[in-house]
């Protein structure tokens, strides 16, 4: 910590362990590092998906990859507030959130306003907004622990939560990043690599008309290696896709049963 | 159109979802009159509840409460404070309670909902004035440093109820939680022992030896009932309460003593006799909820 | 929104078709930029720069500030876009909220690098002083002042001609202080560092009409698109943010030959600015 009793001290502090320096994730041309987690750079971690966790929703859904817990609601489609001009189209409204204990250091301030337009662009093309004229469709996002890779998951949830709230969408939305660490591509990263990362790339895409919605890249990227980075998400986001669709299967058939 | 009577003829032709909807009062009194609820419990029954501990990993306590669909998800970080002049040997509790967007159709995003901070004022109060927590507990170096415990409580699911899931939500996370081992470093501050060190020979002596749990001397548990016409009906839902105006919220300690009685107004003025059985409901409910507490505690300690 | 009519529409979208736009442009032909430095004489640095019917200003303030502890060792850089009520009768009140994000957050990813700091048009170790206590702080803010599309390509063209206009105070440490206090400072108000902007990146955006490209689009041409690709490319040729704007998809084939046709542009592109911004700064100087 620098300045440890300076003037400008926050009235209670949290007691992070004691390291001056963190040491470094991994070294350059360091080539058996292993992540922090044990993964393989290209494997994603277990996702688990359910809907229908909030009730007081149109629909709603919650995930699970690692530590990375979110739930997203979505309501209406309903009267869109604030003296809207008549649209023959639907809108969307995308509102992303986090708990004050999703992150190591309490009440961090994360961005959310970028997080909540992340997640309207990415979601907006898949669904079919001509189908609710003149009303809004809301989604809500709320972070409940933040594990890293936490837009991806957000997004990848909003669009199980919008198919259990009957939207209709042309496909549903996966989302996938890589990391770049070095020399090396780490996929679905954790926050501790999110924080060493030279660069990132995410995207988000229908997995089934095989169409990226929305593409991000940070840091300093080659074509080609944004080419190896990208087939490298879409492949994780078709599988992505194959465990949302087997979700949205198994609570379909659990409805009818009942 | 409004009359009863016309009201009366409808009943008999309407499909049952309609007229729920249309005349929800009517609709409930009709249940009321057999002694049983639309959700099918008798009125004096809670929904199903369920606790489970530690749901949040990056914090030093936390726990899951679900009352029916109701469900909270409270969880505590511990941070070090400067102790007040006025008590240097006590730590302090900071409550926040929160409904974000995602909980109900009728909280939206940016304009936070008008009783999350009169629940947190509510909450703050029973928990501190039930004499649960000693505060003493909560400090570190007399004068120096002390504890303070964050505790923020989320709605996920709002379906009435609000106070008593979230009051049972906050308990439990209390009975989870675990103090950080802490020792004081060249500069006057606190750190955290970390996990690899614990238990080895130390430079500097840790204030405490090991993860400390708060010793909890009685808990307060609550119930909250509605008051309609001659009718109480325990643990209400959404629907009821927003058909219902008139509640009362009795939070008694685990001793049986009262802690605190909320009644806000609303068109039913209660008598005596209505208080003392929302009283009598609220000691059988507690009984069910230091069962449930504890079964929570017991798997955990299993695990 | 631009109320086009039917006719009209069909005439833009058939005018890319057949590469030749309603302003005689190719397709990947940029309208001329014209490039002032120096226009705010407050700030430390600033430029206005104008691409046909579109004009914005960017300018660059520095501040003496303290580090972040998590990186003690960097300066800190802040985007800031605010499109002027001018500009548009949408912007009026809080008309331009959102669009005024979109553009700051695409300007911040496209310009600043990944967490780690690679790829940052802006060497941010470069703003330390003392490190740990004191570093400059810059503060970017871009303004539009009349819009006819392309205005992230026209902010980023811009910042980069303040950037170059930016003179930063040399510091002089006075007393090295020990311990948590802070250092007494001499800030020079003659010497000025220049800063090095052969590193800062050019935004190319390609927009999507029909089943072609084109770069610079008009507000008219940006009415009939379906998606548009900014990406920041530096001299290296190397990528250094990417965005995506408007809803529809795209194939992943199509976007790895939209990024290699931006590489492609971006290199006119750098050369035509650089050209243009040192011209400006003689021009300034005289």
């Amino acid at each position: 910590m620098a300045g440890g009793a300076s003037a400008t001290a926050p009235s209670t502090y949290s007691p992070s362990p004691n390291q001056k320096k963190k040491p470094p994730l991994f070294k350059d041309g360091d080539l058996d590092w292993v992540r922090p987690d044990g993964r393989e750079f290209h494997q994603c971690r277990p996702a688990f998906f359910r809907t229908g966790a909030v009730n007081a929703a149109a629909g709603s859904a919650y995930a699970e990859f690692g530590n990375t817990k979110v739930i997203v609601s979505v309501f209406g489609p309903r009267e869109s507030k604030k003296a809207m001009m008549y649209s023959d189209m639907g809108r969307l409204n995308c509102n992303v959130s986090y708990t004050t204990f999703a992150t190591a250091v309490r009440g961090q301030v994360l961005d959310q306003k970028e997080s909540s337009s992340m997640l309207h662009k990415a979601l907006e093309g898949a669904i079919r907004l001509e189908t609710f004229p003149k009303t809004t469709v809301d989604v809500f996002a709320l972070v409940l622990e933040s594990g890293g890779s936490d837009l991806p998951v957000v997004i990848s949830c909003a669009s199980l939560a919008l198919a259990d709230a009957g939207i209709m969408l042309y496909d549903l939305v996966t989302a996938v990043s890589v990391s770049c660490l070095g020399p090396n591509l780490v996929i679905d990263p954790i926050s501790e690599e999110e924080s060493y990362q030279d660069g990132s790339l995410m995207i988000t895409c229908m997995p089934s008309r095989y169409e990226v919605t929305q593409l991000t890249i940070t840091g300093e990227w080659s074509s080609a290696r944004i080419n190896e980075a990208m087939q490298l998400c879409l492949d994780a986001c078709s599988k992505l896709g194959k465990v949302m669709r087997s979700c949205l299967k198994e609570a379909a058939s659990a409805s009818e049963e009942s | 159109m409004g009359t009863p009577n016309a009201v009366g003829d409808w009943s008999s032709e309407m499909e049952v979802s309609a007229f729920r909807r249309l005349f929800p009062l009517r609709y409930y009194e009709r249940h009321l009159s057999e002694s049983i609820r639309p959700d099918a419990r008798p009125l004096k029954r809670a929904r199903d509840t369920i606790v489970s501990l530690g749901a949040v990993a990056s914090s030093d306590g936390s726990a899951l409460a679900k009352i029916g669909s109701t469900t909270m998800l409270a969880a505590i970080k511990m941070e070090v404070m400067t102790p007040s002049v006025d008590s240097p040997d006590e730590g302090s509790v900071a409550v926040e309670f929160h409904m974000p967007p995602i909980c109900s159709p009728v909280v939206r995003p940016g304009r936070p909902a008008e009783v999350a901070p009169v629940t947190s004022k509510q909450l703050f109060d029973c928990l501190l004035s039930s004499g649960m927590i000693d505060l003493k507990e909560l400090s570190l170096i007399k004068g120096k440093a002390a504890w303070m415990a964050y505790l923020d409580i989320y709605c996920l699911d709002a379906d009435g109820a609000l106070f008593d899931a979230a009051l049972l939500s906050a308990v439990a996370a209390f009975s989870h939680l675990r103090i950080p081992v802490v020792s004081l470093n060249d500069e006057g501050r606190m750190v955290m022992v970390s996990k690899e060190l614990e238990g080895e020979k130390l430079d500097k002596e840790p204030v405490d030896k090991e993860r400390r749990k708060l010793s909890l001397k009685s808990i307060p548990f609550s119930l909250t009932c509605i008051l309609h016409k001659n009718y109480i009906l325990a643990d209400p839902t959404f629907e009821e309460e927003s058909i219902m105006e008139t509640f009362i919220t009795v939070v008694l300690n685990s001793s049986g003593q009262l802690v605190s009685l909320y009644k806000s107004g609303g068109p039913v003025l209660a008598h005596t006799s209505a208080i003392q059985e929302c009283v009598a409901l609220t000691r059988q409910r507690m009984k069910e909820l230091e069962e449930i507490i504890d079964e929570a505690i017991s798997t955990m300690e299993i695990d | 929104m631009n109320g086009l009519s039917l006719g009209e529409k069909l005439f833009v979208q058939g005018g890319i078709a057949q590469d030749l736009r309603s302003d005689g442009r190719k397709r990947l032909t940029y309208r001329p930029i014209y490039v002032e430095t120096g226009v705010i004489p407050q700030a430390n640095g600033s430029a206005r720069v104008r691409m046909g019917g579109t004009d914005v200003i960017a300018s660059v303030k520095a501040e003496i500030g303290r580090p972040s502890p998590l990186q003690p060792n960097k300066g800190k850089v802040s985007i800031y876009v605010d499109c002027s009520p001018t500009a548009a009768p949408v912007f009026e009140g809080r008309g331009a909220e959102e669009l005024s994000t979109e553009l700051s957050v695409a300007l911040q990813r496209c310009l600043l690098g990944g967490k780690s700091g690679a790829g940052a048009g802006i060497d941010l170790s470069s703003l330390i002083v003392v490190e740990g206590k004191v570093c400059w702080d810059l503060y970017i803010d871009g303004l539009v002042v009349s819009s006819d599309g392309n205005l992230l390509d026209a902010l980023g063209a811009a910042i980069k001609a303040a950037l170059s206009n930016t003179g930063i105070p040399r510091v002089h440490v006075a007393a090295e202080a020990s311990g948590e206090d802070q250092p007494e400072l001499d800030i020079s108000d003659e010497e000025f560092l220049q800063f090095d902007t052969s590193e800062v990146p050019v935004i190319v955006t390609l927009t999507k009409v029909g089943r072609h490209y084109i770069v610079d689009a008009t507000l008219d041409e940006e009415s009939e698109m379906s998606s548009a690709l900014s990406v920041s490319i530096n001299r290296k040729g190397l990528i250094c943010g990417l965005t995506k704007r408007g809803g529809a998809g795209l194939d992943p084939s199509v976007v790895l030959d939209m990024i290699s046709v931006a590489k492609h542009v971006s290199e006119q592109l750098t050369d035509r600015l650089d050209s243009e911004i040192s011209a400006a700064e003689a021009v300034e100087e005289e």
